[in-house]
């Protein structure tokens, strides 16, 4: 089976990355939904809108809820962003077209978003662990969480700034080879 | 670029048209255009040698150095080195 073209490896791919792309629009609607609910359910517990209970949002695990749900926000959001765009890149690979500068672009914005993601991590772990220390666990839970500094994902990001460069400098020279007569 | 191709001039002089040298060349109608144009980015030994060939010109009569602004300053500058 070919790797580039049509009916390849590259078109599989980006047929799989529909589903993933479909997915995870689905995973932002429940997120949202699930947002939206508990909003309606603090503001209607007493059977009206009530603006105060805003205080309350979350109950007891506010302090897990909040940073929860901060994190799958952006997981969610730089998901979509890197689908989307390996979505594009797959694209030109079905067909059989690589090197274009477009690409060297996407991947850009793939290692970009996969570096806003970790450090968002990052964030977000201080977030949590700031709240834990602050206000502690919700009652009659044991919070265990292990706050690693996951290097296959500095890995991948470095794999990917160079992959980006790859790229660009494969456009440049396709550029210059379409302009040989 | 600081070289340009007097393809437009060297046609003139032959009474010849675009498509026809193309067509003696072998070379495509767009390509030749980018030849003109001066968009080419470089030039074939064997599309030189074409060329030279129906056009019965020297690869001098085809190529012009006409020096940019940056060239001259490189220029002057190997100069004072010297």
């Amino acid at each position: 089976m070919k790797a580039l073209g049509r009916g390849s490896i590259a078109s599989f791919l980006h047929t799989a990355l529909l589903f993933a792309w479909v997915g995870l629009w689905v995973a932002a609607a429940l997120v949202l939904g699930a947002l939206g609910y508990s909003l309606f359910l603090a503001f209607t517990r007493e059977g009206a809108i009530n603006a105060a209970a805003l205080s309350e949002l979350g109950g007891a695990g506010w302090q897990v809820v909040v940073p929860a749900l901060l994190g799958a926000g952006v997981a969610i959001g730089g998901g979509l962003v890197i689908v989307w765009r390996l979505r594009r890149l797959f694209e030109s690979f079905s067909t059989g077209d690589p090197f274009r500068r477009e690409n060297a672009q996407h991947l850009r914005v793939i290692w970009i978003a996969l570096l806003i993601m970790e450090l968002a991590r990052y964030a977000t772990l201080a977030l949590f662990s700031a709240l834990m220390a602050t206000y502690g666990p919700p009652e009659g839970a044991r919070i265990d969480y292990d706050p690693d500094l996951n290097l296959w994902n500095w890995a991948e990001i470095l794999i990917l700034i160079v992959l980006a460069e790859i790229f660009r400098e494969g456009a440049r020279l396709r550029e210059e080879q379409e302009l040989t007569i | 670029m600081a070289i340009r191709v007097t393809l437009d001039r060297l046609l003139l002089e032959r009474r010849m048209s675009l498509t026809e040298l193309c067509e003696r060349v072998g070379i495509t109608l767009a390509n030749l255009s980018i030849l003109k144009t001066g968009k080419a980015r470089a030039i074939r030994f064997s599309t030189l040698t074409a060329l030279c060939r129906e056009l019965q010109c020297q690869p001098g009569d085809l190529l012009l150095y006409e020096p940019s602004p940056d060239d001259l300053e490189v220029e002057e500058a190997v100069q004072a080195a010297e």
